[in-house]
């Protein structure tokens, strides 16, 4: 999805080359992985975590941060989660830099009146803990307009934060796109499940407004099985 | 390095060992302290450089040993540059 953008990955680390090698290989990770092994890129970033004392294993590691970076070393955009467990998905990149979503991933179409919204996620899969996009394409007949107070909300227990831009003020016929953004809880168990979600607006014409109204909708998404860590023997 | 933790860390330390212990021994580790091991390892987190700002210049050994840089890891378009904690948690 990102190479298709033109857009490449690289992760950084205080892990030795070694370790990485290792890694790299056993998980056929396809991005180079950077050893940084007494964290000064993470230093000079600003992002090494001086929470972690000396001594304890974690200690040299960095904030969490992803860095979407221009070829020329501009910040484009951050992509930061407090929570070190839980990341943005390369698909809900996509979907904000590029309007792209993958091939295979949930969408729905509504319709009401004057208004026709079809909503669909970045992508067909998540971790649990990840952040991923969805979008909604606005479409309104001549005429009619729908206010500011719509909202999309997924009432979801899988759902531990989420986000929905609207363009400010009414939006008159036509069409427009906005985005959100749902972190998926931690943990959740792996396999096919649902997202629920409602979507909510009125809408109006010149000479009358509508009853407000609320369309549940559902969403399919594949959550990905973590790699455990064998037991220690 | 027992002794040498500093006093300001020595609260964070004790979550993150407790954690750190639990984790290991495959032992269950409770919401709370689930809580406070993320909220320990957060306190007053930074994210460096800005959208608009420059990134500070690298260059890092690749599993290979090849150094790289963003000139020869970035794409047409940009580069996704991922910090985490360790590949070996």
């Amino acid at each position: 999805m990102l190479e298709k953008n033109g857009v490449r990955i690289a992760a950084v680390s205080y892990d030795s080359q070694e370790l990485l090698r290792n890694f790299a290989e056993k998980h056929a990770i396809g991005f180079p992985l950077l050893s940084d092994p007494d964290s000064a890129v993470i230093r000079r970033f600003g992002i090494f975590n001086s929470n972690i004392a000396p001594g304890l294993r974690a200690y040299g590691v960095p904030h969490p941060v992803d860095y979407l970076v221009a070829p020329d070393g501009i910040v484009i955009r951050k992509y930061f989660v407090p929570n070190y467990q839980h990341r943005v998905t390369a698909s809900a990149v996509v979907l904000r830099e590029f309007g792209d979503v993958s091939a295979n991933a949930a969408a729905v179409t509504l319709h009401s009146g004057a208004l026709t919204v079809e909503i669909g996620l970045s992508g067909a899969e998540a971790f649990a803990g990840q952040e991923i996009g969805f979008f909604a394409k606005f479409s309104l007949n001549p005429g009619w307009h729908i206010y500011d107070s719509t909202s999309i909300a997924f009432d979801d227990p899988k759902v531990v934060r989420q986000s929905f831009e609207f363009p400010p003020g009414p939006l008159l016929g036509g069409s427009f796109p906005a985005l959100g953004s749902l972190l998926l809880k931690f943990p959740v168990d792996a396999g096919r499940t649902i997202l629920s979600g409602r979507l909510s607006f009125q809408q109006c014409s010149e000479a009358l407004c509508e009853p407000p109204e609320t369309i549940a909708f559902e969403l399919p998404l594949t959550i990905e099985p973590f790699m455990v860590p064998a037991p220690k023997k | 390095m027992a002794g040498e933790i500093p006093e300001d860390l020595a609260e964070k330390a004790a979550i993150m060992r407790e954690f750190g212990r639990r984790r290991a021994a495959g032992e269950l580790v409770s919401d709370e302290l689930y809580a406070r091991h993320v909220n320990a390892t957060n306190d007053r987190y930074t994210t460096g450089p800005e959208p608009g700002q420059t990134i500070p210049e690298f260059t890092l050994p690749d599993r290979n040993g090849d150094l790289r840089s963003l000139a020869d890891l970035t794409g047409t378009n940009g580069l996704l540059l991922v910090f985490h904690r360790s590949a070996d948690w």
